[in-house]
């Protein structure tokens, strides 16, 4: 009965101009995404190798991000540990799916299983070694989390470099090819023209890298649009109020660590695939902060942010390598000076100094800047960094509110 | 002007009374309750008055869970609100409303109002990330009552609109409206009007009065706000430095000699007569 009499509607208008603007809003968006999507999925008829192997990397890295983003941008909880669960990945597929066979002195254990078979059994490894660690991510808040996921990286490293059967030790091993139901993502095998253009391992790899990180763009957008999603990002603004909400927030916490080491797994089997080998070195702590520096950059809590901040790192350097003759400042490999990879990482790192100094809603920020700019002008600005300045509120701590942790 | 009940209104019986009995809280020396009880009749409008620090706030942590009593019980019926984590305690229906905005600055109206339908949903992480039909469908359907209490409280314009480019009174409402979104049974309101203007807090103690007659929940209302307290509370129960000084009818409480001196020595205002209005206070919870 109470349900439908309470709110006697008492006058309200809706304007105009807001139906509006709403319905603009709602076509561009989709338009924009069409028109990218059909550019990304013609180029491999017109873009040479460099490119599309360059731009499965980035698909495996924004993969990566958006995960990381889930746990860091859009929950507010630091973690470290991402390469850890990159690796997890990593090691499962090149394992599940390599051969078991000698390498000099050492033999490698594989079971020789399907690589499809080892891509799920790298996500699923991921989230279990999350599963593990998330009654430890679920108790703690913030920078706290970050400083206990450090141990991982170094248990990490520490396994990679010593279970040699698996992880072909500190020299690393190769990744095997993947097929899908016959179909091999290599060279050959089978022998593929489309419209004149050999499909060589290059081009069938973007496909897989496109068809992925479209996946986990959509069931990330999907998810923060929805019940979970608005829990996550009140438990970042105001844990006390998502608990007071109905929200239990260790068991939130837990689930998003858990699908974020997902989205780590998933994007290990593909850096894997990417490399064409893992080892030790690739799943260090420099690669968590890198994925920091991708999220920060490409604002946080913001999905496709996420995948720009992730072009943005990972692409760089790979262009400046092969540009080096051409770019001032930067060498070939063996020569002196400052070589590709360097030059990238101050470059990034100044990035995100600038980012965080002027716009802290990153390179999502800045793009809507500019469609409101043409848009609504002085309106609606509603992006994080609002919140960060007119919501006082939740940085104090009121004393209707527990001082931080209290709860946890 | 006293308060002005109807005299046939609907009062549920699925409402139990809340009753909080001798109940303490410590904060290291800091003694912020203690043995603190009333009782909360079901279906009225109790007011927790007090100067700053009484202890007010805190009771209202108690009450939803957030805060552990040292001593003492707080019973909702057969629940044992002392026991429970808050997630617990909103899924039973009790929601509360905070004295410092804790709305999620980000996110539209809608979003931070859906969050209220939390504890009535059901969508996970793999419904909702996969868009199930079943997600969608649920979305929606909370969605349209979300849209009416939106209205009811005036906010129905501004639904799509980032609550951290809202007014501070808006905000206020917001944060009214999400507790009432998770259609309580029990709803605690800390300081709704404080920091608003003479005509939005006579529309909120209106709303306030409406959201009880309509929906015959019981509300504990904290108010600095005495002309409102008077006007709106069935009953009222004082505080002073964590203890109860008085607890009866606006009436009773009014008059009693030691609430007087308790409000005397902080110089908080009792007398109704010039509060009636509403005082435009700009700076809520802010008095020393
Ligand atoms: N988390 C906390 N830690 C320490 N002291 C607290 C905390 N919360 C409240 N207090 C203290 O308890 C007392 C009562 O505060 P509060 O309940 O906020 O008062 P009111 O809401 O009546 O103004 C104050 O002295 C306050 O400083
Ligand atoms: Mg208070």
């Amino acid at each position: 009965m109470s349900e439908a009499t309470a709110p006697a509607a008492r006058g309200a208008t809706h304007t105009a101009r807001h139906a509006a603007t709403a319905r603009h809003r709602s076509l561009l968006r989709p338009l924009l995404l069409a028109a990218v999507l059909v550019v990304l999925l013609l180029a491999p008829l017109y873009v040479e190798e460099f490119w599309l192997r360059t731009g499965f990397a980035v698909f495996g890295a924004i993969v990566g991000a958006i995960g990381l983003n889930l746990l860091v941008g859009t929950t507010g909880q630091l973690s470290l540990a991402h390469a850890f669960f990159l690796a997890v990945g990593a090691i499962s597929y090149v394992y599940v799916s390599g051969e078991s066979g000698g390498l000099g002195t050492t033999t490698l254990g594989g079971l020789g299983w399907p690589p499809l078979v080892g891509m799920v059994v790298g996500v699923l490894l991921a989230g279990l070694a999350g599963l593990v660690f998330s009654p430890i991510a679920a108790r703690l808040r913030g920078i706290y989390l970050g400083v206990a996921s450090l141990g991982l990286v170094f248990i990490g490293q520490h396994v990679l470099n010593t279970w040699t059967s698996v992880t072909g030790g500190f020299n690393g091993r190769s990744a095997p090819d993947f097929s899908l139901f016959g179909f091999t993502f290599a060279n050959d095998n089978p022998l593929l023209f489309i419209a004149g253009v050999p499909f060589r391992e290059a081009e069938r790899l973007w496909y897989l890298g496109l068809v992925l990180a479209l996946a986990a763009y959509l069931f990330a957008r999907n998810l923060l649009r929805s019940r979970p999603g608005r829990a996550l990002q009140t438990l970042r603004d105001s844990e006390v109020a998502a608990s007071v909400m109905g929200v239990d927030v260790q068991r939130y916490k837990g689930r998003v660590f858990l699908v974020s080491s997902m989205y780590a797994g998933l994007s290990g089997v593909l850096y894997a695939l990417s490399i064409g080998s893992v080892a030790p070195e690739s799943f260090g702590l420099e690669v968590s902060i890198q994925y920091l520096a991708m999220i920060v950059l490409g604002g946080l809590g913001s999905v496709g942010g996420a995948a720009f901040g992730a072009l943005f790192v990972s692409a760089l350097p790979l262009v400046f390598q092969r540009y080096a003759d051409a770019l001032p400042l930067v060498s070939s490999p063996g020569q002196g000076g400052l070589n590709a990879g360097e030059v990238a990482r101050y470059l990034y790192g100044a990035a995100v100094v600038l980012v965080i100094m002027f716009e802290p809603a990153g390179l999502a920020g800045l793009a809507g800047r500019f469609r409101r700019r043409g848009r609504d002008p002085g309106g609606g600005r509603a992006t994080r960094s609002s919140s960060a300045s007119t919501d006082p509120s939740t940085s104090s701590v009121p004393s209707d509110r527990p001082a931080q942790g209290s709860t946890t | 002007m006293t308060a002005a009940r109807e005299v046939d209104e609907p009062t549920r019986s699925d409402i139990p009374p809340v009753e909080v009995d001798g109940v303490s809280v410590r904060f290291g020396a800091i003694t912020a309750l203690s043995d603190v009880s009333f009782t909360v009749a079901p279906g009225t409008i109790h007011a927790v008055i007090g100067p700053n620090g009484a202890g007010k706030s805190t009771m209202f942590n108690v009450l939803s869970g957030v805060y552990q009593a040292a001593e003492g019980q707080v019973r909702f019926g057969d629940a044992r609100l002392d026991r429970m984590r808050p997630y617990q305690i909103a899924g039973i229906g009790v929601a509360r409303a905070f004295q410092n905005i804790a709305l999620s600055g980000t996110q539209s109206v809608a979003e931070n109002l859906m969050l209220g339908r939390h504890h009535l949903t059901k969508a996970g992480f793999i419904a909702a990330g996969l868009r199930l039909p079943r997600a969608t469908r649920e979305g929606k359907r909370h969605g349209e009552r979300v849209a009416e209490i939106a209205e009811f409280l005036e906010l129905g314009d501004k639904l799509q609109t980032p609550v951290g480019v809202l007014s501070y009174g808006d905000q206020k409402r917001v944060e009214v409206a999400r507790a009432l979104c998770t259609e309580p049974r029990l709803l605690l309101l800390d300081e709704p009007v404080a920091g608003m203007n003479a005509e939005e807090t006579t529309r909120m103690a209106e709303a306030i009065r409406e959201i009880r007659s309509a929906l015959g929940i019981s509300i504990v209302l904290v108010e600095h706000d005495m002309g409102m307290v008077m006007s709106l509370a069935d009953r009222v129960t004082v505080l002073d430095f964590g203890r109860r000084i008085a607890d009866g009818t606006p009436a009773e409480v009014q008059s009693d000699p030691e609430v007087i001196r308790a409000y005397l020595g902080s110089g908080d205002e009792i007398n109704p007569s010039d509060a009636a209005a509403g005082h435009p206070s700009e700076t809520p919870g802010t008095r020393p």
